[in-house]
Order: structure tokens, then sequence, then C-alpha cells
């Protein structure tokens, strides 16, 4: 029996280790310094190149499900998590909502989406890092999982998007029902797949406790969505938990999201990526309201109404040439 | 330190220098520009860090702090090589972690820490000891930085059990390493328990480097000593061209040996030294002699040495009496001769003729270590040896050879001349050897009981084929770090039954350690210490078949097994092994409660326990264990999540009150 995660490591490290001597040289972006949590803003006009180089110009909102309960980390929204990442060829951005189910265990489920992210974070600055494979990405990091001394145990969902500017392609993995959405002219153009082996039990990335295995939930990066598609200047890419999809309904995420387009100011950016948390946010302790959660709850045959209550995340990205 | 405003300097190094302004700053004001500007008429002294413009010197460089932008060797990392935690490569760039202080996955630890590898079944002994210096380097690691400076400050970041820097070197422009700061008895108090940023004194220099290499000592420390990162600060020098032309041309060859001279020294005046008693007749003393000539040393000793010694001091005007070195006989000379380290050996040599004869005799190169002279062992040195050790039994050429100083082709002729007689070989780390070296070492020595390639990593691997099929009789096998192919394993260990330590730490990737494990279990049942550190793919069946080495006394599973369940594989191993002092079950998370009691029944030699990380552990099991194993030394509990703080005060207890060293971690 392989149990995903050795099966994975097993390919991934087989891998690495053919390019291992090339990671002693890693770029020269350093650790810890990239991804700055405000904006990155588009250079001064003198000297810029003269190909089209995209970049995101990105801004990140969210809300804790349970603000008593877990005090304002930068990187996490409760348990969820994102990260943003910069180098030469590409950026990167993801997020990652941690499996509440864990608690009842004894595991902060904050934790494993929290180191995913982090590790993501920290390999884009590696040489091996390739921009066209964002489940690669999802991948290595998974594998950092088995070399860290404090032991991580718990699950979560995680989506990757990575912009590579050579080709001006987004690339992007998906597992679970986290998600994407990217907004031209008004219309969605491409939104990702909710993966979910049944109601409420998305796919996710796991690490079970020892012994546990055959009993948890535990899906390979493999099994990932991966889409690929050229964007243009002044596309809207929003990338959020399911606490946005489920409470959000799209026509409304549409409306919001195309005011911003081809927006640069990030002071603008981050004021529409805080009124879309707060709209969530809001429409989640609504317990009235037809939420896209309970509609989909219905077609289950279960008679939900209202909001659902999660932590929520948002990452708002607009792309500029 | 950059300037770029609003941060992200997207593929700038990580330099101050005024060039790292590249066209993609991603600044609202690009400070560093302006400056750059501003600062065009003047000499380029840029920030103006010395006061003292000179004026004359038309290169006159500035002032740069730069951080390492990547790793060319290092001797040993925790973690496996694929990985960004705990390894070499976190080294890179700037600190992530300093100041904080504890244990981070993304700084640099090495393998070992203090002196508990010393005190394993596996320890080994040095190769011609007295070379090496008295703060010996247990560990290196060599980074590269982006720009040519004069060197005038290497600061190192410590965010773990600062102290274990023992010598900084640098790689000149010409080749050579100068080291430019060596630690005395006194700096190596330990200090406190907080990350440091550690720049000792640098010897003044005016060669131009970037490269450096660190070297460790930690077996003073009280745990796992990590780095964050290494700054290099300096004065550049534009036209480095020039400079190194110019170096080269004053540069004095530097090599160990200097041709012996032809003529000799000169006797002593009074004819030629004889034997000391023919001295001692001619000094006309005459000991008070007993009847009983067995007493007669001993009272000489206690009555007449002091009587003699002033009788022979006060005569002034006869020629005092010599007994000089060359009256010993020549074995005892050789003796002597023999406590010397290689490099006081040839200085030896220079002497007269007589010292050159004694010093070049081939007893006193039976065991050869260049270890300690990884800086400036050459080809020439190689050959220089050939000559000599045509008695050589023990080979230490570790560290040697990097930048291309030592040949494959040089190495390969000293063993085909030297090595059919070799029992002991040691290349950890040696950058020259190559598939073709690793035959010759198969082919010629054919004797060897030890045989260590330690860290000889390469893509493909170095050994590979039955390269060193035709070894039968090793009793130490030390691979650690390096790859090599399955078969060539397998085979080995069937052909090596007399097979007593084995190390095959950082290999088990794309090899099947169950296999290797039933390997074992069936040809190399005298197997006392086995370590396959971060094998992860070893399952419990492996585990049963370990189980059936009985005469094991250490083994080492850390980071093996993870997510299995080990089953009833440890109650078998500790049944089966009585002998076992060590074991390390570091984040060997399927060690269950009952195995810990089973480690407390069992257990009676343990002496050295790791249990890092492993999940509910309880200060009862733990109790149990100190109370059962009497022989226990070390014990090492960090990240065991259950330990909660209130348990530390007990822990410190427990410590004193059974003598046992006891390491834990504080979650931060």
């Amino acid at each position: 029996m392989h149990s995903s995660l050795s099966w994975t490591s097993r390919v991934i490290s087989r891998a690495l280790r053919s390019s291992f001597s090339t990671l002693l040289e890693t770029a020269t972006g350093g650790g810890g310094g990239a991804a700055a949590k405000g904006a990155t803003k588009s250079g001064a006009g003198a000297g810029s190149s003269s190909s089209p180089r995209p970049r995101f110009v990105s801004v990140v909102c969210g809300f804790a499900k349970d603000n008593l309960r877990h005090k304002y980390k930068p990187g996490k929204y409760g348990e969820d998590s994102w990260f943003k990442a910069s180098t030469a060829s590409a950026d990167v951005m993801g997020v990652a909502d941690g499996v509440g189910g864990w608690r009842s265990y004894g595991i902060d489920p904050g934790e494993f989406s929290s180191f995913l992210m982090r590790t993501c974070e920290r390999l884009v600055q590696c040489s091996h890092f390739n921009p066209q494979r964002p489940v690669n990405l999802l991948a290595y990091s998974y594998c950092e999982l088995m070399e860290q001394k404090k032991p991580i145990l718990g699950s979560s969902t995680a989506c990757v998007l990575i912009l590579n500017r050579e080709t001006s392609t987004v690339h992007t993995a998906n597992i679970g029902d986290s998600g994407f959405i990217v907004v031209r002219e008004g219309q969605v153009v491409h939104k990702s797949e909710e993966q979910q082996h049944y109601f409420n039990t998305p796919f996710q990335l796991s690490l079970p406790p020892p012994g546990h295995g055959p009993n948890v939930l535990s899906d390979s990066p493999e099994s990932a969505d991966t889409m690929s598609f050229p964007v243009r200047d002044g596309d809207v890419i929003l990338i959020a938990t399911d606490g946005v999809f489920d409470n959000v309904p799209e026509d409304l995420m549409l409306q919001v999201l195309s005011e911003v387009e081809g927006e640069r100011d990030p002071v603008k950016l981050q004021m529409t990526a805080n009124s879309l948390a707060l709209m969530a946010r809001t429409l989640s302790l609504n317990s009235e309201f037809l939420s896209p959660f309970a509609l989909s709850a219905r077609r289950n045959n279960i008679q939900a109404r209202g909001g659902k209550p999660d932590d929520i995340t948002v990452v708002l990205a607009t792309v500029a040439m | 330190m950059s300037l770029l405003a609003y941060g992200e300097p997207a593929q700038s190094s990580d330099t101050d220098s005024s060039t790292a302004a590249e066209a993609e700053a991603d600044a609202l004001v690009d400070f560093t520009a302006m400056l750059q500007r501003q600062r065009q008429g003047e000499h380029g002294g840029w920030f103006g860090y010395d006061s003292k413009m000179q004026s004359t010197e038309s290169n006159q460089g500035y002032y740069l702090e730069q951080y390492v932008l990547g790793v060319l060797d290092f001797s040993s990392q925790y973690g496996i090589d694929y990985s960004i935690s705990y390894t070499a490569a976190n080294v890179v760039g700037r600190p992530t972690k300093f100041p904080a202080y504890g244990d981070y996955p993304e700084t640099f630890p090495m393998r070992t820490y203090g002196d508990w590898w010393q005190r394993a079944p596996s320890a080994t002994r040095e190769i011609q000891p007295q070379n090496l210096p008295k703060l010996e380097t247990h560990d290196y690691v060599v980074v590269y930085f982006e720009e040519f400076v004069v060197p005038t400050e290497v600061a190192i970041f410590e965010t773990f059990n600062p102290g274990a820097v023992v010598r900084i070197w640098a790689y000149g422009l010409t080749k050579h390493w100068t080291c430019l700061w060596e630690a005395t008895e006194s700096d190596l108090a330990r200090p406190p328990s907080d990350s440091r940023r550690f720049a000792p004194a640098l010897k003044k220099t005016t060669m131009v480097t970037k490269t450096l290499r660190i070297d460790f000592n930690h077996s003073r420390l009280n745990y796992y000593t990590e780095i964050d990162a290494i700054m290099l600060c300096g004065r550049t020098v534009s036209k480095t061209q020039n400079l190194l032309a110019k170096q080269q041309r004053t540069q004095q060859s530097r090599t160990l040996v200097s041709p012996p001279p032809e003529v000799i020294g000169s006797p002593p005046s009074d004819g030629t030294g004889g034997p000391i008693s023919y001295k001692l007749r001619t000094l006309k003393f005459q000991p008070n002699c007993g009847k009983d000539g067995a007493t007669k040393l001993h009272e000489f000793i206690n009555n007449d040495l002091s009587q003699f010694l002033a009788a022979n001091c006060m005569d002034g005007g006869e020629t005092p009496p010599q007994i000089c070195l060359t009256d010993l006989p020549f074995e005892i000379l050789l003796r002597i001769l023999s406590y010397l380290d290689l490099k006081s050996l040839f200085r030896v040599g220079q002497v007269s003729r007589t010292f050159y004869d004694i010093s070049t005799h081939p007893l006193l190169y039976a065991e050869l270590s260049l270890k300690p002279y990884w800086h400036v062992a050459s080809s020439e040195l190689l050959c220089t040896l050939a000559r000599r050790a045509t008695m050589l039994r023990k080979l230490d050429l570790s560290w040697c050879g990097g930048f291309g100083n030592v040949s494959p082709t040089e190495f390969k002729k000293f063993l085909t001349q030297r090595g059919d007689n070799l029992t002991h070989l040691r290349l950890n780390s040696c950058k020259f050897l190559n598939a073709s070296c690793i035959e010759n070492v198969g082919i010629v020595c054919d004797n060897l009981i030890e045989l260590s390639l330690r860290n000889c990593a390469t893509d493909p691997p170095l050994l590979n084929f039955s390269c060193l099929a035709n070894l039968k009789n090793l009793e130490r096998l030390d691979l650690f770090q390096t790859y090599f192919e399955t078969e060539l394993l397998l085979s080995m260990l069937e052909g090596n039954r007399k097979l007593k330590h084995l190390n095959l730490a950082f290999c088990g990737v794309s090899v099947n350690m169950d296999n290797v494990a039933a390997h074992l279990a069936t040809y190399n049942t005298q197997l006392i210490s086995l370590d396959l550190w971060k094998a992860h793919f070893l399952s419990a069946r492996g585990l049963q078949s370990l189980a059936r080495l009985h005469q094991l006394e250490e083994l080492d599973l850390g980071w093996c097994l993870r997510e299995a369940s080990l089953g009833d594989g440890l109650f078998q191993l500790l049944s089966n092994c009585p002998k076992l002092k060590k074991l390390f079950l570091s984040a060997v998370r399927g060690t269950t409660e009952r195995d810990l009691m089973h480690i407390a029944a069992l257990g009676k030699n343990l002496e050295q326990l790791d249990l890092m990380g492993i999940l509910n552990i309880t200060h009862e099991r733990v109790y149990d264990i100190l109370v059962h194993c009497p022989k226990l030394q070390l014990l090492d509990l960090s990240f065991c999540d259950n330990i909660m703080d209130r348990d530390f005060q007990l822990l410190a207890d427990w410590s004193r009150q059974f003598n046992v060293d006891i390491k834990s971690s504080r979650h931060h």
C-alpha cells in the first residue's frame, strides 16, 4: 500500500535528486525577502524594458471566522493561509484552506495550510522552481513536510497560480474547493472547478498521524486540477478560499471585479478587495440569505439556509504589462 | 540594506553595491540611481565609509557588504540535499531568522554536535593525529559571493547554539587559501545561548577574494549549531585583472616541500658523535656504585645526578661535553620523530643529511593524513610522498583536491605505487575523485579494512557497476551522503562478511532499504553499527530484518519509517539485540507508547537515545526509561510536543538525579 505522501515524495525526490547540485546555487533573491504584504507598484517609466513583461499588482484581504480564537498573524486568516512571491521570471500567488475537522483530534488545522504556503514562498526562490508547473511547487512543498522536526499534521486545500512573464501565460493548480476566477471585459473568462469527494468534503493534501493513514482522506498533488491560459493587460484575477465562493454569488462577484479591470493603483485595488472580503463576511453571517453554499446544499438534499461562516481570504490581482 | 524603496529588489543580488540597481527596480523612487548620478563626478567612493579619500588611487573601490550567493561545498548537513529544511542551501542570501533564537528549518545545522559521536560504538580514530591542530575542524562549508573584495570583516549569523566557528579561510585570486582568523582557546568559551552576529577580528591582508570557507568545531556545544547567513564585507577593487597579474608576479610559490640540501650539516669538531657510554667515559665521572648492581641507576638518579650536572656545568676550560640528538641510536630518533606532525617532519629534514635520512624513512610514513593540510595539498606533494611512503598502511586524503589542486591521474599513480598494503583509506569530500579513481581503489587496495567515501555525491554516482567488488575484507564502510548503485552495495555486502560498521546516511532516496536490510540480515550478521539516517522508505519489514543482527550496538534510524507504524519491529529489535548502546529514533513518528515501554524494559545497555519529534511521549514514559536504563547518558526529547512547558523543570531535576543529559526544546 503506497500512501500518497510516500509515493509523491519518492517521485519528487528522484526528480530533484538528479538536479540536486544546482540546488546549492539558489537564486539571488534571498530566502525571506520576498512577498511583501503590500502591493507591488509599477516601476518608474524611464528605462522600462521593451518587450511586454507582465506583472501582478496584487493585494490581500480577509477575515478569520472566529476572531476571538485567532489573533491576527501575517499570512493567515484563521485557518486559511496565503502567499505571494515574485522572481525575475514569474509572479506567484496562492491560498490554502485548512480543514477544520482536525481540531477535534487536538491538531491545529491552520498549521498545515500555513506551512504549505510559507514553504511555497521559499521554494519560489529556489533554482529548481519551474514557472510552468505549479503542481511541482505544491508537491515539493508537501514533501518538505516530511523534513520538519516539529510534527505538522492536518490537511488543507490549495490553489496556486503562477504568471510566467516570458510567455504572459498563467498556470494554475487547484486541489479542493478554493479557487480562482479571471475576469476580462465584464465576463468571466476562466474559473476553477471545485473538487469534492462528496458534499463539504473537498480534495485535500493531508498528513495524517502515523498509523491512521488508511482512515484519512489524502489526495496527492498529482490529482490537482491544472489550467494554463494567456492573459492580457487589465485582466482581473481573484484567488480565494471557499469562504468567498460559498457566500458571494457569482454575479455579485463579477460586478465587483469588473470595476477594477485595468486598475494599477494598489490603493484602489485594496479598497475593492476589502469590500469583497467584507461582503463575504457579512453574507456568511446572514442566516436568511440563500448563499451559493445553501443552494448547493439543497441540491444535495440538505435543507440549508443562510451563509456559511468560514475564514475568508481574498487575493486580488490585476495584470499590468 | 537596500536603497530601493518599497521592497522587492526583483533580481538584484543581496549586495549594497551601486551596481545592484537593475532595470526592473520596483521602486517609487530609485535612490540608488540618484546617488549614482550624484557621485559620478566623484571617485566612486560610494557612501564614503572611509573618510580618507585617496585621490592618488584611481582604482579605489567602495565598501561593500554582501551575503552568500551560493554554496560550493559542505561536509555535512542535517537535512537531505533536495530539501530546503535544515540544509546548507539556507546559508544563501540574507538572514531569514536572525535575530530570533531557536531551532528553525530555515537555517543550516550540521549533522553532529558535542562529542556524542566520538563516544558511540562507531567512532573512529584519526589517522596521524599529530597533524591535527589543537582545535581541529569537524565540519566546514565553502561559500562564494558575488563581488571580489579585500576582506575587512566576515560576519556569521548564528541563530542556535553559537560558538562553533574556529577558522575562516579565504580563497585568493592566486588560487591559494589564506586563513583570515583562527580561534584560540579563550574564544571557545561557550557564549550565552542567544543568537549572535559573530564577526571576529580578521588578519590584515591585501588579498582579494570572493570565496570563503568556514571551519566548525562543535565538540563543546550542547546541541546542534545553526547558521542563518554569512556576510562578507570589504573594499572592492575595480581593476581586478591588473591586480591578479600583479599578485602573480610578486607571489612566491609556497609549497610544503623545499628541496633538501645536498650538503650536509657539520659534524662536531671533536670527532664523530659516538655512543653515549663513550661520552660518559670521557667525562671522567665516577658514580657511586653499591655492591648490588641493580640499584645503580636508581641511586645515580637520586643521589648523583644533580652532582653530575653541577660538576659538568662548572667546567670552564674544557669544551663542554655535548650529547646531541645525532648521538642517539637511529631507532630512538625514529621514535622521537614519529611524534612530529607532517609539516615539522619536512622542516626537520632540511636540517642536515642525517636528519634528512631519518625523516624520510618509510616507517614514519606508515600513516599519512593530508586532511589538516587540505589547503596546500597538491599533486606535487602526493608525488613527493609517494617516494617516501613505501610502507603505507593508512591514508587520509579527505578534503583535499578542491579547485583542482590534486589531479585524479596523480592520485591513481600514487595508489598504484603505494596502495597495495593499505588497510585504511579515507577519501571524504575529495573533489578530484572520478569513477576510474574508485575503480583503481577497488583493484589495487584489496587489503582494505576500512573505506570511507563520505560526501562524494555526484551525478551519475561515482560508485557504480562492480568497481569495488574486489574488496573482500572490509570491516568499515562509510558512504555518508554518497550515492551508489544499489546492486553494487548489495554485492559488496555479500562479499564482505566481516563488515562491522556501515554508514548509509542520506543514501536512502533511490535505494530500496528493505532490500539492503534483508541483505544485511543474511550476509553481515557481525554488524556492530548501522546508520540509516533519512532512509525515508525503510518499512516495518526492513526493521524486522534488522532485528536479526544480534551483534548490533548502534543503530541510527533517524527520519526513517515516518508515516508507517512500526508493528512489533522495534520490540523484536530490542529483544534480539541486547548489546544495543545507541538508538536514534529521531522523527520516527510511528513510535508508540508501547514501543517506549519496550525500550525501558529491554534497553539495559542503552547509552544514547534520541526520541526527537516523537508524538505522544509522556513524562511517565520518560521516567520509566530513566529508571530502567541505568547506563543512559544522552536522551534527546526535542520537539516532543507532549512534553509541556511545566515539565521542563521536572526534566532538569531528573537530569541531575539520573545523571543523564536530557535535551528538550521550548515551543516558540
